[in-house]
């Protein structure tokens, strides 16, 4: 058999940027892996994939994704800079709200996804994926030299996902802020009790569709002692990428490179809501790509395929299987964007590009893996109902 | 309940002797869950069996009358993690060298499962389809994958199969 995953990762990590949370990792019995450049966990000893997806779903689990980039953006000209490379209207976004969004080329492609809170109507601070930090600065100061008055700087430092059912009432003990008064998209600075001098940036988000939080510590000893007092209660555990691919997989949740790419624009990846409403005219929008992404719109007819997802029984699709029509088993009618068994609902879950009409849910597909066609159907994202914080 | 011997453990030879002790108890430890489980049919078929290990991790359990057992060792079940699902080849399925015969899919990747040698698939262990966490508790045992009827028993003695001590030594070098 092919130990691809073990012999890919068995070499190299010492040549890796660590993250401030590295030595606790280490003490946990992570499995390191090689992402984007850093020393990541994959699992932790002690806790299967599946032990470590359940155990996110049931208490705490934590993540360090301190390997992603931040960013801060200033300036009178920040808005309107950001709204030239995302079809986000951050005009009317509320400050201390975050709202999901995409950097687009000019041809409407995603050049990332990444996560936008305003924290001012001259300030903006955003998260991006770990995979394209050179491309997305170089794009950045590319795209900002055209706006006098904006500034954009990258800083690093860890930066924590909490997720869980038990995520507030474990953070609450460590916070004056009152947390039942953030909700879903929403931040605020508050210091984490005997742990931060300053007050750190806490986001109510997080990429599992359980309820949870995103913090960023800048100082990097404080991140370290606050991560490892988390880790000493018993409701929570340290969970690696794997489980965090296979909960944010039965979330609907896109990950780059894969629901997402250059040469997709938002409209095929089924992400319309990213594409503000205020922003759908030719007056209104002025971001890149957007003559393609309007008309895609405005004639759905004219989008020949779209993200949606796939369930399964028997051997699981993956990343790449080719789709072919029910009906008509030579003809391909679509590509898995990325696929996997759902410990949550069994069987198995996943994303795929899909042609017209194929597309509805309940769709008889036949996808081939291992040179076999075998049976699935379209299905509703997501899979696994998020569970946010939202208010009554 | 006291574990049962396993086979194979075969005594150190002086070179590694000379490693020194934590190396010797490594090895018999990792040669003793990569030997088969004697309680198992892939064992039990004769009162003669052979066992060998490829560089992919299948192993190999031949009897006299050219029966063999295909499975994967427990360094392998390790790595994959849970197995969420396990593909079995069809009897009657004519293989050679390397075709693959089955997957074991885990959450994160699926792996294909390559026959060490030509045969004939006689059975395939249907016992997976229902209970894949076999490969994870007993990956030489009740985990086997296929039965097949080996057609050139010359292959058997191909210097790419390691015994359980080359086996050891490879995983060593492995890690």
């Amino acid at each position: 058999m092919m130990m691809r995953s073990c012999r890919r990762y068995s070499t190299g990590v010492e040549a890796l940027i660590k993250t401030p949370l590295y030595s606790l990792h280490v003490e946990h019995g992570a499995t390191l892996v090689p992402y984007a450049g850093f020393a990541m966990p994959v699992l932790y000893k002690g806790q299967s994939h599946i032990e470590s997806h359940n155990w996110t779903r049931s208490k705490v689990g934590i993540f360090d994704v301190s390997h992603m980039l931040q960013h801060r953006v200033k300036g009178n000209s920040a808005a309107e800079f950001l709204q030239k490379i995302t079809p986000s209207d951050l005009k009317a976004l509320e400050p201390f709200t975050s709202t999901l969004s995409v950097l687009l080329n000019d041809q409407g492609g995603v050049i990332d996804d990444c996560i936008i809170t305003k924290h001012d109507e001259n300030e903006f601070y955003i998260v991006t994926n770990a995979g394209c930090r050179d491309k997305d600065t170089a794009f950045i100061k590319e795209e900002i030299s055209q706006f006098g008055n904006a500034s954009h700087e990258n800083f690093e430092g860890t930066l924590l996902a909490i997720q869980g059912p038990q995520a507030a009432e474990t953070l609450q003990k460590f916070t004056k802020l009152d947390l039942t008064k953030l909700y879903f998209g929403n931040s605020a600075f508050a210091k984490l009790e005997g742990f931060t001098n300053d007050a750190i940036h806490i986001a109510r988000s997080g990429y599992t569709g359980e309820d949870g939080f995103e913090l960023s510590i800048p100082v990097d000893h404080e991140g370290l002692e606050f991560t490892k007092a988390l880790l000493e209660l018993e409701q929570i555990k340290p969970i690696g990428l794997a489980a965090r691919d296979s909960l944010r997989l039965e979330a609907g949740m896109c990950l780059y490179g894969h629901e997402l790419n250059e040469q997709t624009t938002p409209v095929e990846s089924s992400l319309n809501w990213l594409i503000a409403k205020s922003r759908r005219t030719p007056e209104t929008a002025g971001f890149n790509g957007s003559d393609r992404i309007l008309s895609q719109i405005q004639n759905p007819k004219s989008v020949s395929f779209k993200r949606v997802g796939i369930q399964s029984k028997g051997p699981s699709p993956r990343e790449g299987n080719k789709i072919y029509s029910y009906e008509e088993p030579d003809k391909q009618i679509g590509v898995v964007c990325s696929g996997s068994p759902s410990p949550t609902l069994g069987g198995n879950v996943g994303q795929a590009f899909i042609h017209k009409p194929h597309q509805k849910s309940g769709t008889k597909i036949l996808i081939e893996i291992r040179n076999k066609k075998r049976e699935a159907h379209v299905a509703k994202l997501p899979f696994v109902a998020p569970k946010f914080y939202k208010p009554e | 309940m006291l574990a049962p011997l396993r086979i194979a453990v075969r005594p150190m030879r002086p070179v590694a002797a000379a490693l020194g002790s934590r190396i010797l108890r490594f090895n018999s430890t990792v040669a003793q869950a990569n030997s088969l489980n004697p309680s198992a049919v892939p064992f039990k078929f004769s009162d003669s069996v052979t066992v060998r290990y490829t560089r992919e991790h299948e192993w190999l359990a031949s009897h006299p009358d050219g029966t063999a057992f295909v499975g994967i060792t427990k360094y392998a079940a390790d790595a994959l993690g849970d197995a969420t699902f396990v593909e079995v080849p069809e009897v009657g399925d004519s293989v050679q060298v390397g075709d693959s015969i089955g997957s074991v899919e885990s959450v994160k990747s699926a792996s294909e499962i390559y026959t060490p040698v030509d045969g004939e698939i006689l059975e395939a262990n249907d016992e997976l389809t229902s209970n894949p966490a076999l490969i994870n508790s007993d990956p030489l045992g009740e985990g086997w994958i296929a039965k097949l009827k080996v057609t050139d028993p010359d292959q058997l003695l191909d210097a790419e199969l390691f015994d359980i001590d080359a086996y050891v030594k490879f995983l060593q070098e492995e890690s």
